[in-house]
């Protein structure tokens, strides 16, 4: 009885040190960026902002508005390159899984094998590539690149998901005159819904959250993702905290918002492939 | 059940028949081996004939020159032992952290939801804003770290956590196994809920504690779970980029500069292309011999 205490004890010690440290420093960012410069610059620090003041957001809205402009960027880049490996993703997870054609193995082997590619080796030869088709510094080059960079990993997920449909599904659709690409949109697409959806989620938060290839090859103040326009924000003024917390902070919180409503749909894609 | 298995197997392999169609398999797969052959695979051969165009000399069109002159460049030397250290300390502390975190997931309490939501918001944040936040806690003169450790009574006087030789690497190690242990949790959590739940009474029918049952059983059946979240991991942390940019931007004295982080610099801002490439192709050859060795271990314990 007693060590059962003791077990329930550890557990619930043991859970409040994890919540504490993992939310820790998004809620101090939140504390700093609720203060006035004077209270952010103090010894001891101020743990609470008191009182609290929005005035870091006005100042955001009014004064720096190209902070928002990264936030936009970053979001219509990640919903293209998501729709972009959704359609041609889903398209050759369910040839790969499905068609079992031939070298359709090689083919997965090899996705496999090119996904531990390492991010920087990319860089010089898709930064020239995309100077001499001039696509620096436009949309285009960062969703090619998002897209070619995330697209195994979001074959993968989807495989496992479609390996799940009943066969005999696909072969009523057969028999009713359906041709494989009638079958991919009307039967394939909506009934892997729950798995293209968790596909989509995790694919939009690792395109929202790249870095080196955004860097390079949006390198325009105008054009920079979210990311890397904070980050090079204190490199080119001084080195306003109470901003750079506020654009931080801003800048985070689609990521929040996604991760926090939808947590069960992104571990089951997460997890999805790693037992297989 | 076996009929059922039977039919369902059938069903299977006249299915395949029935939709054995290479030519609209092709089809389906050619946009995204499109893209994956643009984005990685020529990129990364171009890299490897760049890095064989000498850089400075001009009397050959092919020569190993970049690479020789790699072994001569200290400042590429120490990014190398850099990532190395890195990585050797990181990745066994993650794994630890992920295991205990991923044994208490496993276990049915209240509230388990939220720690689950808890550990997910370190990881699906970018690593650059991250490493952002962090930096500010890191503070020498207004951090709350050092008024953490200061109130505590564990140091005497402010550190200069980003600006002193050891402490610089250690804060970004600290870093990534916050931002990352949550990750290796959920692939280990994962693995563990595969192991049969009746395992454990039986041996514990036959007298083993938690500790030995946790030994005996979880360890051998969760390793596939682990070597895989390892081969991950590592390879992640060979290529870390964003973390040292942001956090210590290579400093003090070089001392936190990776090897991407170098080659980066070497090819955007010393614009030396050639130089570069012969950089990035180390380093991929690095993470290749890395998970060679993984998978091969996986191989040996595959029953």
């Amino acid at each position: 009885m007693q060590s059962k205490i003791r077990t329930k004890f550890l557990i619930y010690f043991l859970s409040v040190v994890v919540v504490l440290v993992s939310f820790f420093p998004i809620i101090w960012l939140f504390f700093t960026s609720l203060m006035p410069a004077k209270d952010i610059y103090a010894w001891p620090p101020n743990l609470f902002p008191s009182p609290g003041t929005f005035n870091n957001y006005i100042k955001i809205f009014n004064n720096s508005p190209e902070l928002l402009r990264y936030i936009l960027n970053s979001t219509i880049i990640a919903a293209f390159t998501t729709v972009t490996i959704i359609l041609f993703g889903g398209l050759a997870a369910y040839a790969l899984v499905r068609i079992k054609f031939r070298g359709s193995f090689a083919i997965m082997l090899g996705m496999l094998a090119v996904s531990m590619f390492p991010n920087i080796a990319i860089l010089p030869a898709i930064f020239i590539v995309f100077k001499k088709l001039n696509l620096i510094n436009s949309y285009p080059s960062l969703i090619i690149a998002h897209t070619g960079l995330f697209i195994t990993m979001a074959i993968w997920i989807l495989a496992n998901y479609i390996r799940t449909i009943p066969f005999e599904i696909e072969d009523a659709a057969k028999m009713d005159g359906c041709g494989p690409f009638g079958i991919f949109w009307r039967i394939i697409l909506p009934l892997s819904k729950p798995g293209i959806f968790a596909t989509g989620l995790i694919v939009f938060i690792f395109s929202w959250n790249e870095f080196p290839l955004s860097l390079v090859l949006l390198h325009d103040n105008d054009m920079r993702t979210a990311p890397v326009g904070i980050s090079l924000y204190p490199g080119e003024y001084s080195f306003p905290w109470e901003t750079i917390s506020t654009a931080t902070f801003l800048s985070i919180i689609p990521v929040l918002i996604i991760t926090g409503i939808f947590q069960k749909q992104i571990i089951g894609g997460l997890t999805s492939g790693s037992n297989k | 059940m076996p009929r059922l298995e039977e039919r369902r197997f059938r069903l299977q392999l006249d299915y395949i028949k029935l939709h054995r169609n290479t030519q609209i398999g092709y089809l389906f797969v050619i946009p995204s081996l499109l893209v994956v052959t643009f984005v990685l695979v020529y990129p990364v051969i171009q890299a490897f004939l760049y890095s064989l165009t000498p850089e400075y000399s001009e009397d050959s069109e092919w020569s190993l020159e970049n690479y020789f002159n790699l072994l001569d460049d200290d400042r590429f030397i120490e990014s190398f032992n850099n990532t190395l250290i890195f990585t050797f300390f990181t990745i066994p502390a993650e794994l630890l952290i992920g295991l205990v975190i991923a044994v208490l997931l496993n276990k049915e309490f209240k509230f388990r939801g939220i720690v689950r939501v808890a550990i997910l918001f370190p990881w699906a944040l970018p690593t650059a804003l991250n490493a952002i936040m962090w930096r500010w806690m890191f503070n020498t003169e207004f951090g709350i770290i050092n008024y953490g450790l200061i109130s505590a009574g564990l140091i005497e006087s402010k550190l200069n956590w980003l600006g002193k030789e050891p402490l610089a690497m250690i804060a970004m190690m600290s870093v990534s196994t916050w931002k990352t242990s949550s990750f290796m949790a959920l692939l280990l959590l994962a693995g563990l809920q595969t192991i049969p739940k009746d395992l454990y009474e039986s041996a514990e029918m036959d007298g083993a504690n938690g500790f030995k049952s946790f030994w005996h059983i979880t360890i051998p059946l969760l390793t596939p779970a682990i070597i895989v979240s390892l081969l991950l991991r590592t390879m992640d942390a060979l290529r870390v980029f964003e973390l040292p940019f942001n956090l210590t931007d290579g400093g003090p004295l070089n001392t936190t500069e990776t090897i991407s982080l170098y080659s980066y610099r070497v090819l955007f801002e010393f614009v030396e292309f050639k130089y570069g490439s012969s950089m990035v192709i180390i380093q991929f050859i690095l993470i290749l011999i890395m998970s060679l060795i993984y998978i091969k271990s996986i191989k040996n314990i595959d029953y």
